[in-house]
């Protein structure tokens, strides 16, 4: 069965197109990562696949049946944690979640789901005096009750610190080996490296990319970056070096050449270099990281080729542009203002 | 039950709030107060809980003060969840969009009536202290009636807040449910029939009918119609009998339509 199904959705407010055309299929029992850049249209969304925001055109399914008719049964089989959501200030925390219970019509143990979120301590407190964290735990617990069949998450870790971040990994884990399909989204790819099957990346309400991680990064090219410090490089020992097989592209930066090539082909880069009489007096390398990969698809233009790419991860179509005025995605500086800026205690990376 | 839960849920919220807390006490001090200045002194009257009621606190402080709280009550009710960002935790969870209004109209009018039935304990205290026959079941009936004037004035209130998508559309709303029914609807109606005369006049009732239906339209004199009549001992009897029911009906008009009016509104938007 498919637990998530979008066939041509489209959400204009005004005149923003918030989501254009979007297919997305999420199978039962998967866990889809679906990432984008703030104002890509995640939200939006997933406020659709709960019935908070209607699609202008287009169908949503969920768990089989149509959000528009069947929400409330859909959403008795569903936990979700909304983003952008507040609490009951005058409720205590297992108020909230004895609430969640009865709604459901669910038998859970309030106290059990408080303790698995780790706010055991704090159920008799109001929730208003919850810092940010702790209301991502509680809405948490809220989403885990009666054993859903999906899960619904959207930006989980936002405000939790790192431990808070590795806790909420491992229970969309445990969920998931529970046989619960988990889609949740976020703007950090490191967080979903870890626990995602699959992942979706939005960019500008279009779905640019779809595929394991590994596929992406295969995708964007398995490539390192090589830095070369050569003053005296010239054109011929570009070119030169540019031939090489391994080797998609070479940027001169000043006195240094940036090469982007297989790893197997750094020593043939400097050996190349060497004979074409270019002192090479430092070169250093950096792998495309995770965060690379990411801005590649949301901020470069590894998207556009994304669509030769992603049909073939195997082809060798050049990911990062043979031009070498071509701008580079691996070469994106990750501090750079965009999805790595929001919340740094949230960027924690478990590896 | 969903609209159970919600009810459940949105009462406990309600009678936490310190607003309503301190409106209540207000309340209770000014009827208690009420109660002691107009205490009949020597001579027991028999009708002195009636005429207490009736006469000064149903005019005065029911009909002005219960309003308002059921207002200040039912206002936010939709738009403030909606504006916080607790209607997504809500809406999480199966519950529609109708479930939300009308659990809130239950949860916060039981609210309300708790409230008033609490604010009328303290006036009860000072009538039975006071050496005067203390009518025990007009003064209940009576708490009965101001606690529906309260509910009613909550269901037209928490209408108005799901038509509104921001709070302070909500609370211009609220503002003018109260300026409309409790201070100005007489002065309101008595122009609109002034003007419709022609139209009021090609109609199968007379003027005075037109004026009667529109008076018991209103619930705040609906409420005091019932009230009064009650405590004459003549409710659903007597003469003004098809006015009472006709007030009755207005009472269950105004419980009903607005939320379902607001509903209307509030289900089509994007939250």
């Amino acid at each position: 069965m498919t637990a998530i199904e979008l066939r041509g959705v489209t959400k204009e407010f005004g005149d923003v197109t918030a989501v254009r055309d979007l297919d997305l299929t999420v199978e039962d029992g998967e866990v889809y990562g679906f990432l984008g850049p703030n104002g890509a249209g995640k939200s939006t969304t997933i406020d659709m696949l709960l019935d908070l925001v209607r699609p202008t055109a287009g169908t949503v399914r969920v768990l089989g049946a149509d959000v528009a008719t069947d929400g409330v049964a859909i959403r008795r089989r569903t936990g979700v944690l909304p983003d952008g959501f507040s609490v009951y200030d005058r409720l205590s925390g297992r108020k909230h979640v004895e609430f969640a219970v009865e709604s459901k019509d669910a038998a859970d143990d309030p106290d059990a789901l408080l303790a698995r979120v780790g706010l055991a301590d704090a159920a008799d407190r109001d929730a208003g005096e919850y810092s940010k964290g702790m209301r991502q735990r509680l809405a948490l617990a809220m989403a885990l009750v009666d054993d859903p069949d999906l899960l619904i998450l959207d930006e989980p870790s936002s405000g939790l610190d790192p431990a808070g971040a590795k806790e909420m990994r491992e229970i969309v884990r445990a969920e998931a080996e529970r046989g619960a399909t988990v889609f949740f989204s976020s703007h950090i790819l490191e967080q979903v490296d870890a626990v995602c099957d699959r992942v979706g990346i939005l960019r500008d309400g279009e779905l640019v990319a779809e595929d394991s991680v590994e596929g992406l990064r295969e995708a964007v090219g398995g490539e390192e970056t090589l830095e070369v410090a050569a003053a005296g490089a010239d054109g011929d020992a570009v070119a030169a070096v540019r031939a090489l097989a391994g080797v998609s592209g070479v940027t001169r930066d000043g006195d240094e050449l940036v090469v982007n090539c297989d790893s197997d082909a750094k020593t043939d880069v400097i050996a190349t270099l060497e004979e074409a009489g270019v002192s090479v007096a430092d070169f250093h390398t950096r792998e495309a990281s995770l965060e690379d990969l990411f801005l590649a698809y949301t901020e470069g233009d590894a998207a556009t080729r994304d669509a030769d790419t992603a049909a073939s991860t195997s082809t060798d179509v050049d990911p990062t542009g043979g031009d070498p005025t071509d701008v580079d995605p691996t070469d994106v500086d990750p501090t750079d203002a965009g999805p790595g800026d929001d919340d740094p205690a949230a960027e924690e990376v478990d590896r | 039950m969903s609209i159970a839960a919600i009810a459940r849920k949105d009462f406990q919220e309600t009678v936490q709030s310190r607003g309503m807390i301190a409106l209540v006490a207000l309340f209770s001090l000014l009827v208690a107060a009420f109660a002691y200045a107009v205490r009949p002194t020597g001579q027991s009257e028999q009708f002195a809980t009636e005429v207490l009621l009736s006469v000064f606190v149903g005019r005065f402080l029911v009909t002005t003060l219960v309003p308002l709280v059921g207002v200040v009550v039912g206002y936010n009710a939709v738009s403030g969840e909606r504006e916080s960002g607790s209607l997504k935790l809500l809406l999480s969870l199966p519950h529609s969009r109708a479930d939300v209004v009308f659990g809130k109209v239950v949860g916060r009018g039981a609210a309300l009536a708790l409230a008033v039935f609490a604010g009328f304990l303290l006036p009860a205290l000072v009538l039975i202290a006071a050496p005067v026959a203390f009518n025990a079941g007009a003064f209940l009936g009576y708490t009965v009636f101001a606690a529906a004037l309260g509910v009613v004035f909550v269901a037209i209130a928490v209408g108005c807040s799901a038509a509104s998508s921001t709070q302070r559309r909500a609370l211009i709303g609220g503002v003018a449910i109260y300026v409309l029914f409790v201070l100005l609807w007489g002065a309101i109606t008595g122009r609109l029939v002034g003007a419709a005369g022609p139209v009021v006049d090609a109609l199968p009732v007379s003027s005075t009918q037109v004026r009667v239906f529109l008076r018991v339209s209103n619930p705040t004199t609906a409420v005091e119609a019932l009230s009064n009549a009650f405590l004459g001992e003549q409710l659903f009897t007597g003469d003004s009998a098809n006015q009472q029911l006709s007030a009755a009906a207005m009472l269950v008009f105004w419980t009903l339509a607005p939320p379902l009016a607001g509903l209307l509104k509030f289900d089509t938007d994007d939250l």
